[in-house]
């Protein structure tokens, strides 16, 4: 998978809230990370070890407190570089439809109107939404709210998809079929996916590696290559054997 | 909460009316309460028709729309726009916080002598009250709706590279309207009663000025039927306000 | 202190500054000293009018006690006529359906526009002033309680009747608590609608309080008082209302507040 290691770059990163002053907790400490174009990378870890702040710094959204991000060589200095983000509650816009939302997203200033409309179209069909284009978010069951900020995220069509625990406040079964619908997405569009997770099950349906952080200060602990081949069935023994060895990673 | 009304509910509520005003028509019918004091809705009605033609009422009842509408319009216009700006940026909400707080809580008919001073007993005075009847309640809940726009849709949109005035426009406007929305029924209520009380104390013409004219005259019909008048204008337009609010953003936002 | 300063400081400023400027147009003749008297001569029309009083021996004090008084006893009697009904009429949906369009009538009336029948009433005296500011409360406060009832969550209800809570017991632990944000925020917003209504009813037929003192500081040329008497309505408004804020705080510790539950 690995091409051109390093398309993204993470450099040192420390994070600590508030003002520079010595005694405010670290959330993050001396993140390096290299991530491959087209990788798709999880992040584990219990709650408060900084995954969400280090998704956002990735996104542009916040400042690392010291440290650089680099996306393609280019430094991030904020959003909308090429990140699309997907959040953990949908954040679609509630006044908008679906299809408005969609398009929202899809900023090309150098395309005509109907032209934007077919790409957001087939964006919604993408993840099988066409039948709700019309339909408000508050009109919308969580999945299909999730799948239309999938959509939106994709219409910017960014080079890196960051996800923060996007299914989490999903059903086990929606869960499962937008897991299903993510890797089909990522297998048709060929995007960089960061997705942060508590699920060690999820990361390892979906990812090629799994980073392990640890809470306070927020560190890499342990980073797993998932060698894994696709489709990945959960009641695999060597699916087993992969949870066994993070969880204890985890519980370490 | 957007129940139905049903058939039934209609029926139901027909019958509690007609359970006050029947009983209420015998008793100034049969005289156990004095007609000119306490006259039934029927006879005022009809001994009201007999006192003011249909074009006087309605010559007072357009002066009467006319006023809270554009006092209305102005003054939410201003309290949607004061509040965006306040709302939105640090420095203008600096400046302009601590007057709207202190001037807040001073009811707007508490405005009259002020308004007589500076604008005279004529319409402009009229039209700066319920101006300010309109643009509190405005300004405060469009305040409310711009600083309590959802932060997540704010970053949403950021990572789409929307930032300032865009930002602003496309997400934390449409964001704010269900606040904005409530700040205009409140403020349409308001504009109405200083509306009545404006005209009962300085007027030549409106509605207001119709009843406190009947009361001089001793015309208790007049004001009988001139307060229904006043109650069902404010019970429509208020309807058609709401109905207006529920077309515009009742899809996507529970009203 | 420092963030408190930092938090106020700015707001602070702002409202010396305009104050100065005030006092310094009016002073210089930039603006008429009639229709807008500089802060010094409302400060000093204040001392006049909190000792000599203002027509003469109703002190701002006096005037304060009347208008509270008058909104007092009109709210009061409304809130205590509205809770007892509204409870009976949230309770049974039949008699909240005979009774809806009365109450949305009722409450559709503009308030002040019965000032003429209840002068031909009750004369221009007191009672004519209770009489109005407890009809504008009532609506306010018998709608909120109903809404208040009829919307406890069913599932509290359930909750408590598998526990065979049923009756009056049901009212008093489930009801009861349960409709209290929502008639506190009724008795609020009835509170403004008295100091509304007071304040027209005291223009008309009276020398004494509030509403009464700034129409007649006009009719004198005092417009400081009238700037006073205003300033004086909106403080006792504001503190009114933050006590009752706070009592509902004491009353009801697990309320989030009406406002951020029904958005």
């Amino acid at each position: 998978m690995s091409t051109d290691a390093g398309f993204i770059e993470l450099n040192d990163i420390n994070m600590r809230f508030g003002l520079p002053a010595e005694a405010l907790p670290v959330v993050l400490q001396g993140i390096d990370l290299s991530i491959a174009q087209n990788e798709f990378v999880s992040i584990v870890g219990r709650s408060g070890c900084g995954k969400t702040t280090l998704l956002n710094i990735v996104a542009g959204l916040v400042e690392a407190t010291t440290g650089t991000v680099t996306i393609a060589g280019n430094q991030v200095r904020g959003p909308g570089q090429g990140q699309g983000v997907v959040f953990q509650q949908h954040a679609l816009f509630p006044w908008l439809t679906a299809m408005g939302n969609v398009e929202f997203g899809c900023r090309k200033a150098d395309i005509s109107k109907s032209e934007k409309r077919e790409v957001c179209r087939q964006l919604l069909d993408l993840v099988g939404l066409s039948h709700a284009a019309d339909k408000y978010p508050r009109e919308l069951s969580g999945g299909m709210q999730q799948r239309v900020a999938i959509a939106r995220a994709l219409a910017l069509d960014p080079e890196i998809l960051l996800m923060d625990e996007p299914f989490g406040a999903l059903d086990e079964l929606t869960r499962i079929e937008l897991q299903q619908e993510l890797l089909r997405v990522w297998d048709a569009r060929k995007k960089t996916v960061i997705f942060v997770t508590h699920s060690i099950t999820e990361a390892l349906i979906l990812s090629d590696r799994v980073i392990l952080l640890s809470p306070h200060p927020g560190r890499v602990f342990k980073d797993y290559q998932i060698t894994l081949p696709r489709p990945r069935i959960r009641t695999d023994p060597a699916f087993n054997a992969m949870y066994q060895e993070i969880w204890e990673g985890l519980s370490a | 909460m957007s129940n139905r009304i049903s058939a039934k509910d209609v029926l139901l509520g027909g019958i509690g009316t007609l359970a006050v005003l029947v009983p209420w028509e015998i008793a100034a019918r049969s005289g156990i309460v004095d007609p000119s004091i306490f006259p039934s809705p029927i006879l005022a009605i009809s001994s009201a028709a007999e006192k003011l033609s249909a074009t006087e009422v309605l010559d007072h009842m357009g002066w009467s729309l006319f006023r809270v509408f554009s006092g209305f319009l102005l003054g939410a216009l201003a309290g949607i726009t004061i509040g965006i700006v306040a709302g939105w940026y640090r420095t203008a909400g600096y400046l302009l916080r601590p007057m709207i707080e202190l001037l807040r809580p001073i009811p707007p008919l508490a405005w009259i002598p002020l308004a007589i001073i500076w604008f005279g007993l004529g319409e402009p005075s009229k039209f700066f009250l319920i101006f300010l009847g309109a643009f509190f309640p405005v300004v405060t809940a469009t305040y409310q709706g711009v600083t309590n726009v959802d932060p997540i849709l704010i970053r949403a949109a950021q990572t789409f590279g929307l930032k300032g005035i865009d930002l602003l426009v496309r997400i934390v406007i449409p964001g704010a309207a269900p606040d904005l929305a409530t700040g205009i029924r409140i403020g349409w209520g308001l504009s109405f009663g200083v509306l009545v009380a404006a005209e009962l104390i300085a007027a030549d013409k409106g509605l207001g000025y119709m009843i406190m004219h009947a009361r001089l005259l001793g015309y208790v019909d007049v004001i009988v039927v001139g307060i229904v008048l006043i109650g069902i204008l404010n019970l429509l337009t208020d309807g058609m306000i709401a109905w207006l609010i529920k077309k515009g953003i009742g899809r996507w936002h529970e009203v | 202190m420092k963030d408190w300063l930092s938090r106020y400081g700015p707001s602070l400023l702002v409202f010396v500054v305009l104050l100065a400027a005030w006092e310094f147009a009016t002073t210089n003749g930039y603006l008429k000293p009639y229709r807008f008297p500089a802060p010094s001569k409302i400060a000093m029309g204040f001392v006049e009018i909190a000792s000599e009083g203002f027509p003469e021996d109703l002190t701002i004090w006096v005037h304060t006690r009347t208008t509270v008084g008058r909104i007092l006893q009109g709210y009061i009697a409304a809130v205590g006529l509205a809770i007892p009904l509204g409870f009976l009429i949230g309770a049974f949906s039949t008699l909240e359906k005979l009774t809806a369009p009365l109450i949305i009538f009722g409450r559709s009336i503009a308030t002040l526009s019965l000032l003429p029948l209840v002068i031909v009433w009750f004369g221009t005296g007191e009672l004519t002033k209770v009489v109005l500011i407890g009809y504008g409360c009532f609506w306010t406060m018998i709608s909120n309680v109903i809404a208040g009832v009829k919307y406890v969550d069913p599932v509290l209800i359930r909750a408590a009747r598998t526990f065979g809570v049923s009756g009056p017991a049901l009212f008093w632990r489930v009801i009861l608590p349960a409709a209290l944000p929502r008639i506190f925020a009724g008795a609020r917003m009835a509170l403004g609608v008295g100091f509304m209504v007071i304040v027209g009813a005291e223009m008309i037929g009276t020398v004494e309080g509030l509403g009464a003192l700034i129409m007649e500081a006009r009719n004198f040329y005092r417009s400081e008082i009238t700037i006073i008497g205003m300033l004086v309505i909106g403080i006792i408004g504001f503190l009114i209302a933050s006590g009752l804020l706070h009592l509902e705080k004491m009353l009801i510790p697990w309320d989030t507040g009406l406002d951020e539950v029904r958005r």
